[in-house]
């Protein structure tokens, strides 16, 4: 497969999973897939941080990035749980501590 | 653009125009270096719109079309349930609207989406809009300028590549408030942990939400 098909493969593979839902409009679902679908975002957001933070490598390990998780966290906590209060504290708290290490 | 949620997606992308913008500095380089020429490097960004997905292209892309194809698939997985809960958050609108909002479903426009939506916007595809305008433009500009000239600015080296998490950390902060959720998010980190033990880091992401979500499933509120 040449390099373009190969991307080309990979647009629609990706666009695909992105339109499966919003193609055609269908009601809501309830039951089991509608809670699966109010909580997936918490998963999602937290799996991707964890994964980002805690395992950078994709090995656990104790990092610097720990130090930019629990600054986010003590960020999330003084500011109300803020986004940008979150990310400032936590970029903050990496930026410091990778001095020291 | 007079829309004040069209204005209010621009500034709350400033900060994801730039990192994802070093990012794709950063894949173009390494696109480039994998043997791509610099219009197909181009075009990937323009036509995939995935970081993760092209950052594994590029990786597998000496391995042939079936690693890449699997391990992308395993990436993609994750939006089938963006999918659903965007067209839950926009509600009825024209086809045209629908495909537009799923060219650039990613993981940043749809937490800053969900976010605005839960705390109120008067016109959510607007916000959306902007929020994928900003992204857009830092992803296939940063891919052009790093294909095009080389390295300017190494992420990882900036430090910049811990915004992202950062960034998903934010967006989970308002959205864990009842016992279900503290729930999820404490299954979403035991599994993300065991996931990058056992599974190949396409799938990582993908596996560990979904089995986060089905825990959630069974929980009493």
């Amino acid at each position: 497969m040449s390099d373009l098909a190969l991307i080309l493969a990979v647009a629609i593979v990706t666009y695909a999973s992105r339109v499966i839902f919003l193609a055609r409009p269908r009601t809501s679902p309830g039951g089991k897939v509608g809670r699966f679908l109010e909580v997936f975002p918490v998963a999602l957001f937290v799996a991707l941080a964890t994964i980002g933070l805690a395992a950078p490598d994709g090995q656990p390990e104790v990092t610097v990035s720990m130090a930019a998780a629990a600054g986010g966290i003590v960020g999330g906590a003084v500011f109300r749980r803020s986004l940008w209060g979150v990310i400032a504290v936590g970029a903050v708290s990496f930026y410091i501590v990778g001095l020291f290490v | 653009m007079a829309n004040p949620s069209f204005r209010q997606g621009i500034r709350d992308s400033i900060f994801i125009l730039l990192a994802v913008g070093a990012f794709g500095v950063a894949f173009g380089v390494l696109a480039v270096e994998a043997g791509l020429s610099i219009w197909v490097t181009v075009l990937a960004s323009v036509i995939i719109v995935s970081g993760a997905a092209q950052f594994a292209l590029v990786g597998l892309l000496a391995t042939g079309a079936a690693p890449v194809l699997v391990a992308t698939t395993g990436l993609a997985l994750r939006h089938i349930p963006m999918s659903a809960k965007l067209a839950q958050i926009i509600g009825p609108q024209p086809l045209r609207t629908r495909l537009r909002m799923a060219w650039v479903l990613t993981d940043e426009t749809f937490g800053l989406t969900l976010r605005v939506s839960a705390t109120g916007v008067e016109d959510v595809v607007a916000y959306k809009t902007a929020a994928d305008l900003m992204l857009y433009s830092g992803w296939v500009v940063g891919t052009a300028l790093g294909a095009a000239v080389g390295s300017a600015i190494d992420p990882e080296q900036a430090g910049i590549d811990v915004l992202f998490p950062l960034l998903f950390l934010g967006l989970a902060a308002p959205l864990v408030r009842a016992r279900r959720d503290w729930i999820v998010a404490t299954a979403a980190v035991v599994a993300a942990l065991v996931a990058t033990y056992v599974l190949p880091s396409a799938w990582q992401v993908t596996v560990a939400a979904t089995t986060a979500a089905l825990a959630g499933v069974f929980v009493r509120e």
